[in-house]
């Protein structure tokens, strides 16, 4: 009996520390991208705009290296870009139980560059994501969308980069926008 | 991998989006804002016109000499030798003024009239283009009098007011009458008020060398990468010799001056300085534009110590300048001549820009590739630069180095030193395997960025400057690299041992040196696996065997 508890308190503490070691490849991905940081977030709005069949709208691009720089430091350029679809966010939010979930919202995909010189994107796990937080259904569609807006065609010329502000103005009961 | 600190927790992960999500930053705030070009005594070059009038002891206003309605630059130059009786010779005398110059040690005359870049090419047939940034006036070709007094262009290094510009094509000087610039957009430049620049002159700044420094390779950024309009009023974090709040120096503070020749060389550079502080005013003939002229032989004290161990291998610059063009101005980074010609459906030229609103494409000139916060490129050098001059014969099939950096690990005289290497696609001589000079602004019949004659420009170029031409043109690639050596960071942004010090670091691929945690020894890592192992194994016998025996015993 001693000997089935230490097994399974060890196979507990070993599934643990795989886990605890392998928790951020899980819930995060990381691609590296052939262009610039401009042109890869320039490409994955573009990518978004043409899935707006299901309801993704930019909702913003954000700077935050800029912050920094602003604030007196040093570091490699990043952008985030932010698009939201309500055919997804409308579920999560329309249930009390999900709504928590808002606090993920919009969808960030962060592009930026290494000290090695080359620009990576950074997404979220969603099909991961959903199913922790019982909303597998919905998020393993984002997932695939996720994949097109990070598959480009190099035979498209780089688009421009969209500077939109980000969505959502007025807060609650303000005035409706297309994104988050 | 990401850090250690972003795993776990779902909420440590949204607490940094969200952290995201509340920096009010976009990225049309990515353009630093161009300085306000404003008359009188207002701030434009970081230090109020007024203010240095205080601290001068001449109020140039007051001059008689000066009070006078100018008709253009050499009439203003006349008054300025009236008193200064002595500038023009001094000038006469620079690298400057004759943009020619002969390297002692390799023997190679080069200069700004003689070489070939990778970038606009040559100077030679565009003359009225490129003496923009001549500091004389009227050099419109071959036949300029560098003898001419009034011929040097005072204002434009000690012009305070920031209304002194000089326009391409006007062979150095400025706009006398009302004139449309930038070509066809519409905008008109009005008359240069010589006469209210000629009052305010003071000393030199980071914007008037920077009128021409800054803009190296006919725009902002484009040359260089070190050196670009963010420098013009930098924040700390940009530079930190230069921040406008804090140290506040004007390129003069290390590029010191004597009798108009400025200290510094990207012909014949500095690349080790190993002779410690040179004091202000010392009669030693020494580059004064080092960081040891002024930090010394052993910079570094009390817990950075250690680094005084690197510093006979690496340049300070290495570690000190993390990334070039970080004022989030674009800097070039390639040029493919081949694909210039290409028209839009109405046969028109065209300009095509990228995702962030740089031309990538100009009918004029081909492709281009620009960065930003760009990692440098590192390489032992010593000093030693070698050119491709317009009669060096090139080998087509490989890329031509336009300036070969030299040195060696092995050589006493080299560190390892960032750069940036610029990469290129340009025309050369098929038949001769030249480099050749082409013809692209000056001359209507020829000039390419008229007619698109590629043929005619290079023929009518190589003819100008009495070069032998086959008659037949191909396409090379070039590389040509600069020293970076500005954009010094504060001590808390350098590079951090780990980047260096680690697999696929920034100097993995630098030949001749082992660094540790960069370089491996294959043989010697699997003897410490072995070694390992094996005490492993030891380790479980041991105690297996202690286990039993104590069973045994109990």
């Amino acid at each position: 009996m001693l000997k089935a508890v230490v097994g399974f308190i060890t196979g507990i503490v070993f599934i643990g520390i795989v886990g605890w070691n392998m928790a951020d490849v899980m819930m995060l991905r990381e691609v590296e991208s052939p262009y610039g940081v401009e042109e890869t977030a320039a490409r994955i709005q573009r990518n978004m705009q043409s899935l707006s069949a299901n309801g993704w709208t930019l909702s913003g691009l954000r700077n935050p290296a800029k912050a920094v720089a602003n604030s007196g430091m040093n570091v490699p350029p990043v952008l985030l870009v932010e698009g939201c679809s309500t055919k997804y966010s409308g579920p999560i939010l329309k249930n009390d139980a999900t709504r928590i979930l808002s606090i993920l919202m919009p969808c960030t995909i962060t592009v930026y560059k290494k000290d090695n010189g080359k620009t990576y994107i950074g997404l979220m796990n969603a099909g991961l994501m959903g199913k922790m937080f019982g909303v597998g259904d919905i998020m393993a569609q984002v997932a695939k969308d996720q994949e097109i807006f990070i598959t480009f065609d190099p035979k498209k010329p780089a688009p421009p980069l969209i500077k939109t502000s980000p969505g959502g103005g007025g807060g609650a009961g303000g005035k409706a926008s297309d994104g988050c | 991998m990401l850090k250690f600190k972003y795993k776990g927790s779902l909420l440590a992960l949204t607490f940094v989006l969200s952290i995201g999500m509340i920096w009010p930053v976009h990225a049309n705030d990515a353009k630093a804002p161009e300085k306000a070009v404003v008359s009188g005594a207002v701030d434009v070059f970081g230090i109020a016109v007024d203010e240095q009038k205080k601290k001068s002891t001449a109020d140039h206003s007051k001059f008689k000499e000066l009070q006078v309605d100018f008709k253009d630059g050499p009439a203003v130059t006349k008054a300025c030798i009236s008193c200064h009786t002595e500038a023009s010779k001094q000038l006469h005398k620079t690298k400057h003024w004759n943009w020619d110059y002969i390297n002692a040690d390799t023997k190679q005359h080069l200069g700004k009239k003689n070489v070939i870049n990778n970038f606009c090419t040559s100077v030679p047939s565009n003359y009225k283009f490129c003496t923009a940034c001549h500091i004389g006036y009227g050099w419109e070709d071959e036949n300029f009098d560098f003898t001419a007094e009034e011929k040097v262009d005072c204002l434009v290094c000690h012009d305070t007011t920031g209304n002194y510009k000089k326009l391409p094509g006007l062979a150095g000087h400025p706009n006398y009458k009302t004139m449309e610039w930038p070509p066809h957009s519409g905008k008109f430049r009005a008359p240069t008020d010589l006469k209210q620049v000629a009052q305010a002159v003071g000393k030199t700044s980071r914007a008037t060398c920077g009128a021409c420094h800054f803009r190296g390779g006919g725009g902002d950024a484009v040359k260089h990468g070190d050196l670009d309009s963010s420098l013009t009023t930098p924040d700390r974090y940009l530079d930190v010799h230069m921040d406008a709040k804090g140290l506040d120096f004007s390129c003069s503070k290390c590029h010191t001056s004597d009798s108009h020749e400025v200290a510094g060389s990207r012909y014949q550079p500095t690349a080790v300085d190993d002779k410690g502080t040179l004091i202000r005013g010392s009669k030693e003939e020494r580059n004064a534009a080092t960081c040891v002229a002024c930090h010394g032989n052993v910079p570094h004290f009390g817990e950075f110590a250690k680094m005084n161990e690197h510093t006979d291998k690496i340049a300070c610059q290495t570690c000190h300048i993390p990334a070039y063009a970080r004022g989030n101005k674009q800097t070039k980074m390639s040029w493919d001549w081949s694909t210039l010609g290409k028209m839009d459906d109405q046969g028109h030229a065209m300009k095509i820009k990228g995702s962030d609103g740089s031309v990538i494409y100009d009918s004029k000139k081909g492709d281009f590739t620009f960065d930003h916060y760009v990692v440098p490129e590192y390489q032992w050098f010593n000093g030693e630069v070698e050119f491709t001059l317009a009669d060096t014969k090139i080998d087509p099939t490989k890329v031509v180095k336009i300036n070969s950096f030299k040195g060696s690990y092995d050589d006493g005289k080299s560190r390892i030193w960032p750069t940036k290497v610029f990469r290129g696609k340009q025309m050369f001589d098929k038949g001769n395997n030249t480099l050749v000079v082409t013809s692209l602004s000056d001359d209507p019949e020829t000039a390419l960025w008229k007619n698109f004659d590629i043929n005619k420009a290079v023929e009518y170029g190589m003819k100008y400057a009495g070069r032998d031409f086959s008659g037949e043109v191909g396409w090379v690639e070039t590389e040509m690299s600069w020293p970076i050596t500005h954009m010094v960071a504060p001590k808390e942004d350098v590079v951090e041992c780990h980047q260096c010090h680690t697999e696929n670091g920034r100097l993995a691929g630098i030949e001749g040196i082992y660094i540790p945690g960069t370089n491996t020894t294959p043989l010697l890592d699997k003897l410490g696996f072995i070694v390992a192992f094996l005490t492993l194994i030891g380790v479980l016998i041991h105690g297996a065997i202690r286990y039993f025996m104590h069973k045994r015993g109990g």
